[in-house]
Parts: structure tokens; sequence; C-alpha cells
């Protein structure tokens, strides 16, 4: 009876160490920062060239569309600050000027975002924003 | 006539109240009389409130844009069918609809016959009662689910036309289902408790209800899945978004709970453990409308300035304080259960699933919480990317299915070496031979992981059904195919639990499949031009504009070959919705066994003069297995659901 309840707490203490190896491992390579366009300008060169997670509103400045080469080209803006965010591949649904956008990607030193994802921050994906 | 539905529904909130307080009042002074009344007021509670969903639907069919919510989801021109389900896109509408299920569940729960249920009925009536109260408030007084516009509008803002899709017609209302389930399960658990009902009893009475609940929040999830995959467009099915987390936490938990009722049924043993699980799979089901209503930031989708959040998150404290505090008192009266006596013994085996399957549930919760909490706690806000996830969860289901393999072949207490050999080696042999095979054809690693990992379990069940159908073919002169069904009859619950085994094997082996090995191309296509995918070649031979009063659509057709035949044509849509002067992508999916052609067509000009369009195809193998096995979940719910086997409570004379 001792030697199996034994063997299980020590069964019990590496599956921890695993588990716990797993989440360190793969939180520290997950984790990106969450910043709105002010936030990432203020930070001054920082988040350069890392990935990151920038928030903000469609500008109403116009939106290119390249078919030919599936390049998406358009600003957003948030607090003053305006970033170009160039993204390969269509517009999503629920992209229009004003609406709330999370793009996923990395700044370049040229003065570009380019975005590996654009997440539509839509609330009014079940319901209409009042 | 909208009326009488409120009224019916504000009628309902001091009925309720009633039947709580008179239940607890009634076991108190032990007055038989008092707790027949709020037996009968349980009742009228249902009664009131299937009346006021009666006809808040009616208003909706009515389209009576005079009511608010009725205006906000629905118009003229929604289909009859999406008019109902436009109920459940709405925020109170969700919770209200919740709401009448828990009613239902009550009154089915009153109507329950038995020794075991007449002794703890009173207590679990009393707490199906008080979360009712809390559910009727929200709709009544937290915010009105009758509110009136102000002025009467013209026509309704009309269903999201995302949301206008048959996934999304089942998928809420069977999560609804299932956690309305796990709450009655929560119920009877906590009144065992409470009337110290030893577990062999109460683990007996609960099985059916658990059953039932797991059973529907699968395929729940999984038709969530399918509508992401069907309708989104981005040919995926699963993001890890909070609001997708929050339907699977309860699940992953419930799963743990539904085998740790075994190992109490048959020996007694993980008591406490399978107490804690059923309370925390309860405070995980009220978990996930605080996430949907915002609760928790997600970036993808969930209920706008929604007022429940604190409401919710109050009563899952209250719960847990409670129900937690309520357990810490009996333990000590727990029955010696039976301790495995060896560490290779089906005991273990189904210990390390359950604790695989929390240690899962808490990865997935870290996961979703965490960033909100550094960032409460005035961290730096962060994201966590998929791959997180992905790398945590995906080696601990690689186990789990693993694990499906090698439990059946373990005997019970202690597995004698000999036997596991035995019974291990020839399905073991089979399966690496499978893999060497499958490696050497040069398809893939991954396949040959896959092979050997969703190989094992599926051969191991296989065999022991043959085994069973040959044993009961030889002694009881039964033909194959009768002994085989004979067999399934004679243990439901573990049989059952095998059909759903090879339903989560086929799940996973879909999900490895279309993860590691789905191609995906984007390219701007000409009248004519053609693009190669895998074996696929897809022409592009004609756009058609058609308008209507909704929408104006722009259907592609693409003729499809493989490998130089042709195989059919393919109609995928981009759809410019005047209601929600939006644009939606209507894919077109082909599929087959092997795997799944999908095609979305991503932007065009609609322009009759030039029919430039911009196409997203993929190639996801073996997808389809996925839903296969949402059949076999459901196959093997059903079978396990009517097992009929002998109520410990009845045993007793």
């Amino acid at each position: 009876m001792k030697g199996v309840k034994k063997r299980y707490l020590i069964g019990g203490v590496i599956l921890l160490l695993v588990v716990g190896y797993l989440f360190y491992l793969s939180f520290g390579s997950s984790v990106s920062y969450y910043v709105t366009v002010s936030e990432f300008f203020a930070r001054g060169t920082e988040l350069y060239n890392t990935n990151v997670r920038v928030a903000g509103r469609i500008a109403d400045s116009p939106v290119d569309w390249d078919a030919e080469d599936l390049e998406l080209r358009f600003s957003i803006t948030e607090g003053g600050d305006n970033m170009t965010v160039i993204y390969q591949g269509a517009k999503p649904s629920g992209f229009k000027a004003g609406s709330s956008i999370l793009v996923e990607g990395k700044y370049h030193s040229d003065g570009m975002f380019r975005a590996s994802q654009l997440i539509m921050k839509c609330p009014s994906k079940y319901e209409l924003e009042e | 006539m909208i009326e009488t539905g409120h009224i019916a529904l504000i009628i309902a909130l001091p009925v309720a109240l009633f039947s709580a307080i008179a239940l607890i009042v009634g076991i108190r002074v032990s007055s038989k009389r008092l707790v027949a009344g709020a037996r009968f007021s349980v009742f009228t509670v249902s009664v009131l409130y299937t009346l006021s969903l009666a006809i808040i639907l009616y208003a909706f069919v009515a389209k009576d844009f005079s009511i608010r919510i009725v205006a906000e989801h629905a118009s003229r021109d929604l289909s009859a069918v999406y008019t109902l389900s436009a109920l459940y896109a709405d925020k109170a509408g969700s919770m209200f609809f919740w709401g009448w299920l828990i009613s239902l569940f009550t009154t089915m729960l009153a109507l329950q016959k038995g020794d075991y249920y007449q002794k703890i009925m009173p207590y679990a009536l009393a707490i199906m009662a008080i979360v009712e109260i809390f559910f009727i408030a929200l709709v009544t007084v937290v915010v009105n689910i009758f509110e009136k516009l102000p002025s009467l509008p013209p026509d309704g803002w009309g269903l999201n036309p995302l949301l206008q899709n048959f996934g999304m017609l089942v998928h809420p209302p069977l999560l609804y289902l299932g956690f309305a389930g796990f709450m009655v399960v929560f119920a009877l658990v906590m009144a065992s408790l409470i009337t110290r009902c030893q577990a062999t009893e109460w683990s007996s009475g609960v099985r059916g209800w658990a059953v039932f609940a797991w059973c529907v929040l699968g395929l729940g999830n999984l038709l969530g899945m399918w509508w992401s995959y069907n309708e989104l467009g981005w040919g995926g099915y699963w993001a890890w978004d909070p609001v997708e987390n929050a339907g699977l936490m309860p699940w992953l938990l419930g799963t743990a709970f539904l085998h740790s009722i075994v190992m109490l049924r048959q020996r007694n043993y993980l008591q406490t453990w399978s107490l804690v699980l059923i309370i925390f799979t309860f405070a995980l089901t009220l978990f996930s409308p605080f996430i949907t209503h915002g609760g928790i930031e997600s970036p993808l989708h969930g209920f706008y300035g929604s007022p429940f959040p604190p409401y919710i998150l109050a009563v899952i404290l209250i719960t847990l304080v409670g129900s937690l505090w309520l357990l810490s008192r009996r333990r000590h009266a727990f029955e010696k259960g039976v301790k495995p006596e060896s560490l290779i013994s089906r005991e273990s085996s189904f210990l390390l699933t359950n604790i695989i399957l929390v240690v899962l549930a808490f990865i997935v919760l870290a996961g979703t919480v965490l960033p909100q909490i550094i960032k409460a706690l005035g961290g730096t806000h962060i994201a966590l990317e998929r791959s997180f996830f992905d790398r945590t969860c995906g080696p601990l289901l690689l186990v789990l299915v693993f694990l499906m393999g090698v439990c059946p072949l373990l005997g019970w207490s202690k597995s004698a070496w000999p036997s596991i050999k035995r019974n291990l080696l020839y399905t073991f042999l089979a399966t690496v031979v499978m893999a060497i095979g499958i490696l050497i054809s040069g398809v893939g690693n991954w396949y040959a992981t896959a092979a050997i990992i969703c190989g094992l379990p599926l051969l191991t069940i296989c065999v022991e059904w043959y085994r069973g159908t040959r044993a009961r073919h030889r002694t009881g002169k039964e033909n194959y195919l009768r002994a085989f069904f004979s067999l399934l009859n004679s243990n439901r619950a573990r049989y059952g639990g095998f059909l759903a085994h090879i339903g989560i094997i086929l799940i996973a082996l879909g999900i490895i499949a279309s993860s590691f090995y789905n191609m995906e191309k984007t390219a701007t296509l000409d009248i004519g031009d053609s693009l190669n995918i895998g074996d696929y070649r897809l022409t592009y031979n004609e756009l058609v504009l058609k308008q209507d009063n909704v929408k104006v659509s722009a259907v592609a057709s693409v003729s499809v070959s493989r490998k130089g035949h042709t195989v059919g044509v393919m109609r995928p849509s981009y759809d410019y919705w005047f209601s929600h002067q939006d644009h939606f992508a209507e894919v077109a999916v082909r599929t087959t066994a092997a795997e799944d052609l999908f095609t979305s067509l991503v932007w065009t000009g609609y322009d009759p003069e030039d029919k430039t369009a911009t196409f997203r195809v993929l190639v996801n193998p073996l997808i389809v297995w996925m839903w296969v096995g949402g059949g076999f979940l459901l196959l093997g719910g059903v079978v396990a659901f009517t097992s009929r086997e002998k109520r410990l409570s009845g045993e007793k004379r």
C-alpha cells in the first residue's frame, strides 16, 4: 500500500513538472504585447520588429486593395496617432472606416506594420452597437 | 397580448421565491404540506415561464418591432426558422432561453420516481429554485426582456447573416441544454451531500443526467466548430478564443466527472474528487456566459454591453464558497473506498485520465483569464497566441486518446503482466506495422504518429468487441450479428462509452490531419484562369450577379478537376447585405472521405465588365471524420443513457 502511494506521488510530481515545463515553454514564446496605436508609439522604437497586437480604428483614409498582389493597405488610428498597415489578403467582414480592429504582426523600421492577421473587434457579431 | 408574457414572467419570480422558501422551511419543520405546495409552485413556475416564452416567440413570428429584442434581431425578410433563433442572438434572450430550460428540468426533476430521488428531492428542488430565481431576475429586474421601444421602427435591424446558418440554429440551444443538465447534476449531488447520501447511491442516481448533459454539451461544441468552418470562411474551426474556451472548459471537467463516477460506482473510490469536479463543472457552466457577455475581453465575438457579468460572477463565487464549505463539513463521514492495489490497473488509468482532463481544463482556463488578470493587476497588457494552447493542450490530448486504448485492457485493482502482454501486444504490434507502412508510403510522419496514437485505441475497442461477440456466439449459439447487439445490450454503459471513445478518436484524427496537413492558397483570377492546389485544379468559369431585396450576390462558378478528371462545379459566393452594409462570403465545400476542398470567394468588384475575383482555397485532409465522430459521440451517449442498470436505491427493498 505504502509503495503504491509513493509511486503515485512520484508519478504526480513528474506529471506536474512536465505540464509546468510545457506551460512555461509555450507561455514565453506565445506571449505578445497588446497595445493601442498611441501606446505603441509612446514606447519609441522598443516594440519595432517584435510580434505585437495593436488595437485601433480603421481610418477614413482610402483603403488600397491590390487584387493582383493580394495586398491590402490601410491606416489605423487611435489617440491621435496613425499607423499604416499592410496585410496579405482580402478585407474581412466588418471592415469599414471607423470599425475597431486588432492587427497582429510586426512594425518594420520602414514605417509599415506588416500584419499576419486582422481581427475585427466587432461587437456587432451578435448584436448591434448601441 | 405581449403584456401577458411580461406579467407571467413577473409572477413567476415570487412563485419561484415561494417554492425555494417553502422547500427550505418545509424541510426544517418537516411539513409535508409545505413541501407539496412548493412542488406545486415549481410546476407553476415552468407553466408561467413557458407561457412567457411562447408569447415572446409569438412576438418574433409576428415581427412586432415595438418590442426592443424583436426589432434588434429580426426583420421583415428574415425566414421563419431564423426568426425563432433570433431570440438567443440577444444577450437577455439567451439567458431567458437558458432559464426556461432550467425551469423545465426542475419540473422533470420533481417528477422523478424512486427512493433515492424521494429522499433528496426537496433539497435538489430548493437549489434549482434558487438558481431559477437568479435567471428570472436577470431578465426582469436587471434588464426587461419585454422592453418596448419609444417609437415603432418601420423594420427590424435583422439577424447577422453569419448567424443565419444551421450550425448557429442548434449550437446555442445544445450548449444551454448541456449547461442546464449539469445544473441538475450539481443540484442532485449537493442535495445528496446535505442528506448524507452515500456515494454509491447518488452516483447511480445522477448518472443519466450527467451522460445527457455531457453528450449534448459535446455535440454543441462540435456544432459550433462546424459552424465556424462552414460559415466564417477562414477554413478553420477552432481559434482558442475565450468564447470558444467557455464552452470547452465545462465539457472537459464534465468528462472527468463522468469517468470519476464510474470509479465511485464500482469501487467507491474518488469521492471527494468527484464532488469537487461537479462543483467546478457547474461553476464553469456559469463562467461561460460570464465570458460571452464580456466579462473576459474576446477579440472575436460576444454580446456587446451586457450588464450581466458582475451578477454572474457573484453567483459563481457564492456557489463555490457554499458548496466547498458543505463538502468540507461532510467529507469525514464518507465511507471508505477501495483503493487500487497496483499502479497498473484500470483504476489508475481512470485516475490518470481524470488528472489529464483537469490539467487540460486548468490550462485552458489559465490561458483564457491570465492576460486579463495581469492587466487588471496593473501589469502590461499581453495577448496569448493560439500556439500557446496548441503546444500545451495538443500533447495532452494525444496522451488522452492513447489512454483510451490501454485502459480497457487493464483489469480492476491489479493487472498481471502476462495478461497485459497478451492483451496489448498484438494490437500494439498491429498499430506499429500500420504506422511503419504509412511512414514508408511517404504520406508523412505526422500521419504515422496519428496512426499509432489513434489506431491503438481503435483496434483495442474492435478487439474487445470481437472477443465479447465471439464468446457470446460460442456459448449462446447466437449468430455474430445478434451476439454483437446482445453484447452491447448487456452493458450499455460500458459499450456506450466505447462508442463515444470511437467518436473522440475520429475527432482527434480529423484535428491532427487538418492541423498538420492542410494546404492553403489565395489567388486573384480572371474568367478562364486556373489555380492548382494539391491534386486539384480549379478553373474560374463564370460570375453571376444576383440581387434581391436582402443582398447582392456574386456567385462564382468554379469547375474542379482532380488528377485530370473533372469532379464537379463549386459555387462560392460573395454577398453584400443591405441591412448590415457589409460583405459576407458563403463558402463552398466539396467533401470526400479523404479530404475537403474548401473554396471561399473573398473579393470581387461586382462589376459585370470586370469579373476579376479573389479566391481562398484550402485542402483539409480527413476533416469529415470530425463530424462523423460527432455522430458516434451522439450514438454512444444514447446507448449509455438508456442503460437499464439496477438502481441501487431499488435494490434495498
